[in-house]
């Protein structure tokens, strides 16, 4: 059962094939994870099958990747084509954790960490005749994120209750501002291609963004079946900001691209402090599809008229989960249409890994939440002087950002920026100016053109070597496994020549093990500085390593293969002394030997 | 006499009567009997705390003590003991009174005649003319009877629609609902928080005046939760905004209602011509809304009730039915069981109503409606009254005055008027399956008393006695009625010192 299909199966590939491949996948990750902890070499593996079905791995990989492109190709191309019959129209909802010391309405600590049922004022378990104490301070980060994502902010707005009856609800009732008067509405958030949207998109798209709204999150529950669920309120009234976009979105990729924007936006406006990944924020996507060229649908959500019945889908976790929830129910949609039915508005849910939407909840509406003005709470008034205070100091947007870097203070590639930007939170951006700016510590008065070579330099090391680091090691960040200024030493070093890049590389492994000596230290203790070699040094390498290969030699003269002097740069590196043997000058000498130019 | 006399004169008749008016008394011994044995050493040497150092206050049991069960008289907090003091509470205890118990009243404050509660109906001290037992009034009823039976010296309840003011009129006591919000709302249990309103009983106007002082003027910082008294919110003066001697006493002549009893009427005349006797004015004025107060308040009162007792669910704290919490079915709704069997009829019913006026089909005729109601109830008394409603800007209230030609001239510092339009009901008709038990009934004694409870507006109920000679019947329980006193928002001691001049008098026409 767990063998690779024989080749013939794959050319087959159609539509239906999706589920006959990934098992083939799935397998073979499993294959090699079960055989790790008995059998360390990889080949052993293999053995398991039987000689006459033996598929060497690396031909048994390639057909696998063939069969996934292939697979990719089918989905694509019977995506492109229901598209060209049906348009999509989606709408995202999000609700994001706002990073905030005390809960909306009692003076409880948010910590998520703590024990549960610790951090719990009465109000926030509805004890009677306790009030709510609405901490103002929970309205900074909203108002922020409001500003960030171009809203108007209303003077006054309101809290209003929402009623319903669940577990993790103690109330009953919860205290928020509800329709009809959120306190920020009329915003926009603009998607670029290095965004990640869908190619038809363009190169830039701007979804509007319906209302932002204060909410509060409810309790933890945990169900311990038969019959038993534990309840946690730890987390019960910490404050949430919705964010509701128009239904303005006509692709799947352009929808997670949307949330991961706005999750980018959150985070670097100060609003939020976890994303998705440790579920500080969750997404609901609304759904419908209409025929193109036809007469438009019956329905209108949020101003836009025209579309078909929409159905919502629930509580998305995962960037991944956003792009193929919506597929998958734009599908089922296609098909209920298709086959004559009618798509009901209704709640669904999606589960990952899954290939189908699943129905959680019937029509749209049935639930009455009965909101009502929430007689403790007094209207919010949010005064000018506050939010152009809070719109002075706001932190850089992410598509700013994006521009300096690239720009050329910074002169990063987008590919560079981008992670630079989204990783660790913000986190490594962070880390990475703290880089530039001891650099530029160390030598105040560049030019701006070696600043910017620097900055560059700094961009690569972060990313790249460091980060080649973390995953090698399987660490997650700290910004103190290589103290930033040691990183900027190890930069201005190597960009000085003082030191070889393999050395750079060498002491930033043994500063990634814990070695904390200064930079400037190390070096010089552990002889690793670069002793420039004499020309005669450089000549007698070259010689030595010529005199041992001169057919090569005369490969070169004579059928000008000029590609062999790396080789012999390769020879005198390692016969030279370790770190003092620079490429470009062994080259230098090299040609002049062999070709006899300077 | 000492306070140690009085606090154990109190303690006995709240073991001689039964008359049901506590639902946690207070212990025969415990730590009390020293508290008030210092109160009086304090006293001997001139140094008492307080006007209320050593006396016995009885607490409504909708609001929260830390010593005591808070049952809100109810199935679903039957149990229930509160983690944490009410303000008031903690304001009281400060000054030196003791806890006297916690009284009975209607479940969650929901009713006029203080019959529904888990623990029975309370008893009125008096009775009519034929002998029955009669309705304490609601649902402050525990309170009241509990001052009136001399089982307490003054008693804290709740006032949402005249809850304190109808059992001081049934009772021969005297009922202050202050201006809302001027005592903390902290730790009184919700039911209808727009309304709710911390109010004082006592035996004449001097009792529920030292005792209202305490809470109205204390600086608060027991409680750190508390934000009603927090820097930012200074509570309206106390001291009257007195702006005429003699009073210009105002006459809302659509209180002059068909159903209103001739000793109800006759009490309301007298207690008129006494003000005017001595050198007072009196205006006719009018607040044309009243009609419709009652409509009013009963689709906001049960609509916030349903929102508060949302929460009720057994889960946290509170009595839990047995068995699994839904109705058994797979969809089925949650909790029916434990809220089933928990709430008792009348809070059932009133969060129907309130489930029902909130609902987004109903919301904008009956919720929002009401809410505009309220507002025209809150604007005619502002024309009325020659104070200005000092939490409104002067010229908002003006400009959308439309009506105000009619009371122009005949601006009042107070209202007088009657405090329900009938003496008590018996016992015997609110009970059981009474045809007479319809709740309409039970909702129409609120009609002169929920005004002032949507404007925000302090009242007081006071009694007075009718002389036989002007009574036609001479029925013995005919001759008292509760008079009630209302006056602008922040005028609660010009509003208790006109109480003081009616309160306990026996009128005659002559």
């Amino acid at each position: 059962m767990l063998r690779p299909r024989p080749r013939g199966t794959i050319r087959l590939l159609d539509r239906l094939s999706c589920p006959v491949t990934r098992p083939q996948i799935l397998y073979l990750q499993f294959r090699q994870f079960s055989s790790l902890p008995t059998r360390s070499a990889p080949t052993s593996s293999s053995s398991v099958q039987p000689d006459s079905d033996r598929v060497p791995l690396r031909k048994q990989l390639k057909q696998e990747a063939k069969a996934l492109r292939a697979q990719k190709r089918q989905r694509k191309e019977s995506e492109e084509a229901s598209r060209e019959i049906w348009e999509l129209t989606v709408g995202v909802e999000i609700h994001a954790q706002l990073d905030t010391t005390a809960k909306l309405f009692s003076r409880a600590a948010t910590s998520a960490s703590d024990l549960p049922n610790s951090n719990v004022a009465l109000f926030d378990l509805a004890f009677p005749g306790s009030q709510p104490e609405f901490q103002a301070a929970t309205l900074l980060p909203a108002l922020r994120a409001a500003i960030a994502l171009n809203c108007d902010i209303q003077p006054v707005s309101r809290f209003d209750r929402k009623h319903y009856f669940y577990q993790d609800q103690p109330s009953g009732d919860i205290a928020n501002p509800a329709p009809p008067e959120p306190f920020a509405r009329n915003g926009y958030v603009d998607l670029y291609d290095y965004d990640g949207i869908a190619r038809e998109d363009g190169e830039r798209i701007r979804v509007d963004i319906k209302q932002v709204q204060l909410e509060q999150d409810t309790a933890k529950s945990q169900e311990y079946p038969p019959s038993s669920q534990l309840l946690d309120f730890n987390r019960v009234s910490h404050p949430l900001i919705e964010v509701i976009t128009m239904p303005q979105i006509h692709t799947p990729a352009t929808a997670a691209a949307c949330v991961r924007k706005l999750q980018a936006i959150l985070q670097a406006c100060g609003a939020v402090t976890t994303g998705m990944e440790l579920g500080g924020l969750r997404a609901d996507v609304n759904v419908s599809i209409r025929r193109r060229g036809e007469a438009p649908g019956n329905n209108h959500y949020d101003g836009i008229t025209g579309l078909g019945q929409r159905t919502e889908i629930k509580n998305l976790s995962s960037f991944k989960a956003i792009e193929d929830a919506i597929i998958a129910e734009k599908n089922r949609q296609i098909a209920v249409l298709e086959s004559g039915g009618v798509v009901e508005g209704e709640t669904r849910g999606w589960t990952i890994g899954s290939t189908e939407t699943r129905r959680l909840r019937g029509k749209e509406g049935a639930v009455d939440y009965r909101y009502m003005p929430d007689p403790d709470i007094p209207p919010l008034v949010i005064g000018e002087d506050l939010i152009s205070r809070l719109q002075d100091t706001l932190p850089t947007a992410p598509d700013q950002l994006v521009v300096e870097l690239t720009g050329p203070e910074y002169g990063l590639s987008i590919e560079d920026a981008k992670p630079l930007i989204e990783l660790d939170d913000g986190a490594r951006l962070e880390y990475y100016q703290d880089v530039v700016d001891a650099l530029h510590s160390i030598h105040p008065g560049q030019d701006d053109i070696t600043r910017a070579a620097l900055a560059r330099m700094a961009g690569n090391w972060v990313l790249h070597e460091l980060g080649g680091l973390l995953t090698k090691a399987d660490r997650a960040w700290d910004s103190e496994i290589i103290p930033a200024r040691s990183l900027a030493d190890l930069v201005d070093h190597l960009q000085r020549k003082l030191i070889t890049g393999p050395t750079a590389k060498q002491v930033l492994a043994v500063v990634f093990e814990g070695d904390h000596r200064p930079i400037p230290q190390m070096l010089e203790e552990d002889n690793l500085l670069l002793r420039p070699l004499s020309r005669e040094e450089y000549l007698a390498l070259a010689e030595t390593a010529m005199a041992q290969n001169p057919q090569m030699v005369e490969q070169i003269r004579s059928k000008n293969q000029l590609g062999k002097l790396g080789w012999f740069v390769g020879q005198m590196m390692r016969t030279g002394e370790k770190g003092r043997v620079e490429a470009p000058k062994a080259e230098e000498v090299l040609r002049e030997l062999i070709l006899g130019k300077a | 006499m000492s306070l140690l006399r009085e606090a154990e004169r109190c303690l006995a008749n709240q073991h001689a009567h039964n008359l049901n008016a506590f639902i946690t008394p207070l212990s025969r011994s415990g730590q009390w009997l020293d508290r008030v044995k210092e109160a009086d050493q304090r006293s001997e040497k001139g140094t008492p705390k307080s006007a209320i150092d050593g006396r016995l206050i009885s607490i409504k049991d909708n609001i929260c003590t830390r010593q005591l069960p808070t049952t809100c008289a109810s199935g679903i907090l039957d149990k229930f003991t509160s983690p944490f003091n009410a303000t008031v509470v903690e304001q009281l205890e400060g000054a030196g009174a003791v806890i006297a118990g916690k009284t009975n009243l209607d479940e969650f404050g929901m009713g006029s005649h203080s019959v529904h509660s888990r623990f029975g109906p309370v008893k009125n001290l008096r009775r009519d003319s034929a002998g029955h037992e009669i309705s304490a009034g609601g649902s402050s009823g525990g309170s009241a009877v509990a001052v009136a039976a001399e089982q307490c010296y003054a008693a804290i309840g709740t006032d949402t629609g005249g809850s304190v003011r109808l059992p001081a009129a049934y009772t021969g006591t005297v009922g202050f609902k202050p201006s809302y919000g001027l005592i903390s709302r902290w730790g009184v249990v919700a039911y209808a928080n727009s309304l709710d309103t911390v109010g004082i009983l006592g035996t004449n106007t001097s009792n529920p005046f030292s005792t209202t002082t305490i809470p109205a003027t204390q600086p608060v910082s027991p409680n750190p939760h508390d934000h009603e008294f927090s820097p930012s919110y200074k509570p309206p003066p106390l001291s009257t905004r007195l702006t005429s001697k003699p009073l210009r006493i105002g006459v809302p002549l659509e209180y002059n209602i068909s159903e209103l009893t001739p000793s109800v009427r006759t009490a309301w005349l007298l207690s008129l011509a006494h003000l005017q006797k001595q050198g007072h004015t009196i205006h006719p004025v009018s607040l044309p809304t009243t009609k419709h107060a009652l409509s009013a308040y009963y689709v906001l009162a049960p609509a916030e009730a349903s929102s508060n007792l949302a929460k009720y669910d057994g889960v946290r704290y509170g009595t839990r039915a047995d068995g699994p919490d839904g109705n058994g079915q797979a969809d089925g709704v949650l909790y029916s069981n434990t809220r089933g069997t928990g709430f008792g009829s009348e809070v059932q019913r009133r969060i129907l109503l309130g489930t029902f006026s909130l609902s987004a089909d109903s919301m904008d005729n009956y919720f929002i409606q009401a809410q505009r109601v309220r507002r025209l109830v809150q604007r005619d008394f502002n024309d009325v009254f020659s104070a200005q409603h000092p939490l409104f800007d002067a010229q908002a209230a003006h400009s959308d005055s439309v009506g105000a030609g009619a009371s122009a001239g005949a601006e009042v510092d107070v209202i007088v008027c009657p405090t329900a339009p009938s003496s008590p009901p018996r016992l015997s008709d609110l009970t059981g399956d009474s045809e007479k038990s319809s709740p309409l009934d039970a909702y129409v004694n609120d009609v002169f008393t929920v005004p002032a409870s949507l404007a925000g507006l302090p009242a007081i109920s006071v009694p007075v006695t009718v002389a036989e000679s002007s009574q036609d019947s001479g029925a013995d329980a005919e001759e008292l009625a509760g008079i009630q006193v209302v006056g602008q928002y922040g005028d609660d001691e010009l509003v208790m010192s006109v109480g003081e001049l009616l309160a306990g008098n026996r009128l005659g026409e002559q």
